[in-house]
């Protein structure tokens, strides 16, 4: 019988894991009264779905429609003036959603926020490029990545993948070597579709070698011409560098002994 | 004047060498070898190492172009995405023949530790590969040894490219 | 003959019959100071630029989706590959961020070589960043002598792991290995001779009057706009923004050692300049402090921690139990706990950040890594405008981009 794998998620999965094995979670306590992380979640006041403090970063959840105003209050209110990192999780396949992030910094008392928050497929999301000009790249990679559509984006746009690229790669649903058209891409785009069968299918075994084939291999001291059968054995071909001495070790030892 | 001690008298009068029109264009050919500053990723730093002070290339007589059109080789030195892809096939066009290539590295030789998307899975779907130089990324050293070996393979080569097998890989 | 392919000739390089009177050109993505694999489709009006497009993705190989198909030990020697030219900043980030995952103290002896290995990283990074940048801007000199130093700095390297530029030095947990004899000594000779060779390329670049021409008063970032983009590293202190993570949220031993940093306000390539250098020479000073904690230190080089480490080789080969564990955590790999983790570490070219997601598998839900030349990258389209085609490359040298780590 086939092995089943999931469609919604491709990725490698562990292939054994202990039936009584209970995930521990990284320690999480609330935020501590009077700190500078609490006038941070007070100043956000009901927009705040959820918060608490992790490693030693404040983490806010927040509903997907409040990203705007949440990081305005945050840069403008509290000091995070910079966003160092924005970018998303894959989990459509277990709830339909992804997970967004901003990760900001407040370069005064070197303290970072994550704002997090979850939107469902297929909606778009709010820009922060007004707010933060770094989100100007970030976002265009999320959309790139994930095919989370921005809303007033100045553009739009693939960032990482070329223009005509299908899919987007960072989907759990998207394989890790790539669907047919990516596999094809290269050859396509250069050659056209006919050449397809000239070159062939990618090789993904990198380890792989083919001892006949004297088109991409060759064997030191065994040149021979490019293409050339030899399956029936080839002929040695010396090659002379000074300093070298070249030892068959098959053959026998004088050589050996001469080099000694 | 220097006394010279050929008497030229006696060797019919003139300096004479003999050799083949094959041995004295591939001499030329394989002794100035001009590479093109194709770096890029890691082995590009490497490709630099090897131009650099200690490792010297010069002195091989490999100076780096960065134009296609005033070299020889091209050492594609690093991983060789799908996006970059049209343009490497580009430059290779570009280059004036008789023309070598170097695939420096296991991206660029098979794909190598990027299984991936985006990866071209060896840049000889791309353009024909004249030495496959494997590491990870190579040393200089390595890279001039494929330069030698790149030189030899010059060598032996015939002189009139049309008769060099090849030509076949280069149809596509 | 070579058969003609689909390609046609590319003739949208050069664009002449346009309405507005500008020229579009295309810059790279080969180009030899473009640092890589950088495109940039420039509009010029004369020899000024109008606007300035980056095009990036010419060495996008998927790292983060490889990320979530390996085991956490298995992708460590990808982020070699990320910021090439200071592997081991990227490898203690990576590793220090699932360190933090799964609340792991490392030993000291461990702290003061990876400490040791990151400002010798930083080193040869800054070098290289001098070297390219010279060569750049057209001083040919410089670039092989700071590649000849650069050759010794990666000789130390060589000697303690054996790669040149792939080192993979830093495990997750500690290092591998303990330096080798004689090389404290080394390194001591080489960090003593350091601050001579930063002075001779001083002396051949500060007071020159084309590098200052070239340099001075290009490429001006306000540090409202440094923020705004998100820049770090040198970037943000070239503006005069005092902020480096290594003081301001201090990692591994950086809290009890003495070094300064070095801030400009001139906001321009000069000034960044000027760090560099001068950031070279307090990493000179941070190692020989290292050099001096490494002989109190006591020789546990990996941290205990039998669910997630596997134990010395001694162990593995004397206990069962060492050697069932490893068996574990090498054919499933380690399973950190649930819960996501964003680690902010100083590498040489700015903020490198890693962002792990854990569901709690072996294999790492979401891993983000944040690279500061990304963003450095998102500048160009900003910094550019306003400046002359040949201030470009000058402009492209000061970011101390590298590719690996902006496309990942």
């Amino acid at each position: 019988m086939r092995k089943y794998v999931p469609k919604d998620n491709v990725q490698k999965k562990s292939y054994y894991t202990d039936r009584f094995w209970v995930a521990p979670r990284v320690p999480q306590s609330d935020v501590e009264e009077g700190s500078h992380f609490a006038s941070v979640v007070d100043a956000l006041g009901d927009r705040v779905l959820c918060a608490y403090i992790s490693l030693g970063q404040l983490i806010v959840t927040i509903k997907h429609q409040d990203n705007y105003s949440t990081l305005e209050t945050l840069k403008d209110e509290c000091g995070y003036k910079v966003c160092t990192e924005l970018s998303a999780v894959d989990y459509l396949a277990q709830d339909g959603e992804f997970e967004i992030f901003y990760q900001m910094l407040n370069l005064d008392d070197a303290l970072r926020v994550r704002v997090v928050c979850r939107i469902p497929d297929g909606e778009a999301i709010e820009t922060t490029v007004p707010l933060f000009k770094s989100a100007n790249f970030a976002e265009r990679e999320m959309y790139d990545m994930f095919g989370i559509k921005i809303n007033n984006h100045p553009f739009h746009k693939r960032i990482i993948m070329p223009d005509d690229w299908e899919g987007h790669p960072l989907l759990k649903t998207y394989p890790l070597q790539g669907d047919e058209f990516a596999s094809w891409y290269e050859v396509d785009k250069i050659f056209g579709k006919e050449y397809r069968d000239v070159i062939g299918p990618e090789n993904r075994d990198a380890s792989r070698i083919d001892r006949y084939d004297t088109k991409r291999f060759s064997r030191v001291g065994y040149e021979v011409d490019f293409d050339a059968d030899i399956s029936k054995g080839e002929s040695k071909t010396p090659i002379e560098y000074s300093q070298t001495v070249l030892v068959d070790y098959t053959t026998g030892t004088e050589q050996l002994d001469e080099r000694r | 004047m220097a006394q010279h001690k050929v008497d030229f008298a006696s060797n019919a009068g003139l300096p004479i060498a003999l050799t083949s029109v094959d041995k004295l264009l591939n001499w030329g050919r394989s002794n100035s070898l001009w590479p093109l500053t194709y770096g890029l990723a890691c082995c590009a730093i490497e490709m630099m190492a090897s131009g650099g002070s200690r490792y010297d290339f010069d002195r091989m007589g490999t100076i780096f172009r960065a134009s296609p059109r005033q070299s020889d080789v091209m050492i594609l030195a690093g991983t060789l995405s799908k996006k970059h892809s049209e343009f490497a096939r580009r430059l290779y066009d570009q280059m004036t023949e008789p023309k070598w290539v170097i695939s420096m590295g296991s991206c660029a030789n098979t794909g190598g530790m990027f299984n991936t998307y985006a990866t071209v899975q060896g840049v000889d779907r791309i353009v024909p590969v004249d030495i496959y130089l494997p590491g990870c990324a190579p040393r200089p050293e390595t890279l001039q040894y494929a330069l030698m070996m790149l030189q030899k393979k010059i060598r032996s080569e015939s002189a009139n490219m049309n008769n060099n097998k090849k030509q076949d890989l280069r149809l596509i | 003959m070579q058969v003609t392919n689909k390609l046609s000739p590319f003739f949208e390089n050069l664009n002449f019959e346009r309405d507005d009177n500008t020229m579009v050109i295309n810059f790279g993505p080969q180009h030899p100071s473009a640092h890589g694999q950088l495109r940039l489709v420039l509009e010029l009006d004369g020899e000024e630029v109008v606007k300035a497009l980056p095009d990036i993705g010419y060495l996008h190989r998927g790292i983060e989706k490889m990320a979530e198909n390996m085991t956490y030990n298995e992708f460590l020697p990808t982020t070699d590959r990320l910021d090439y030219i200071a592997s081991t900043a990227n490898n203690y980030a990576y590793a220090l961020s699932v360190e933090r995952l799964i609340g792991l103290e490392v030993p000291r002896r461990a702290q003061v070589i990876r400490t040791m290995l990151l400002e010798l990283n930083r080193i040869i990074s800054h070098l290289f960043f001098i070297a390219t940048h010279a060569l750049d801007v057209g001083a040919m000199s410089v670039f092989l002598y700071a590649f000849r130093e650069r050759e010794f700095a990666m000789d130390l390297m060589e000697d303690y792991c054996g790669a040149r530029l792939t080192h993979s030095a830093v495990r997750i947990g500690g290092v591998p290995l303990d330096l080798p004899d004689g090389w404290i000594e080394n390194m001591i000779t080489y960090t003593q001779k350091l601050p001579e060779n930063v002075k001779m390329y001083e002396d051949l670049l500060t007071e020159n009057r084309i590098w200052k021409m070239r340099l001075e008063d290009v490429g001006t970032i306000s540090a409202e706009n440094a923020m705004s983009w998100g820049c770090s590293g040198v970037m943000l202190r070239g503006s005069g923004i005092k902020y480096d993570i290594r003081k301001e949220e201090p990692y591994e031993l950086y809290s009890e050692l003495n070094f300064d940093i070095p801030v400009s306000n001139s906001c321009d390539s000069l000034g960044r300049y000027k760090l560099y250098m001068e950031e070279m020479r307090q990493s000179a000073r941070i190692i020989e402090q290292l050099v001096l904690m490494y002989p109190k230190t006591e020789p546990k080089l990996m941290a205990h921690s039998p669910q997630y480490i596997s134990a010395s080789k001694e162990e593995m080969m004397t206990q069962n139990y060492a050697l069932m564990q490893h068996f574990v955590l090498v054919t499933q790999g380690m399973r950190p706990p649930k819960g996501d983790v964003y680690v902010p570490t100083e590498s040489p070219k700015g903020e490198l950040g890693f962002y792990i997601k854990s569901e709690g598998e072996p294999y790492a839900y979401r891993l983000k890594c944040r690279a500061p030349s990304f963003y450095h990258t998102g500048l160009l389209q900003e910094l550019l405008v306003g400046t002359y085609i040949a201030d470009v490359v000058t402009i492209i040298g000061t970011t101390n981009i590298v590719f690996g780590e902006v496309d990942r």
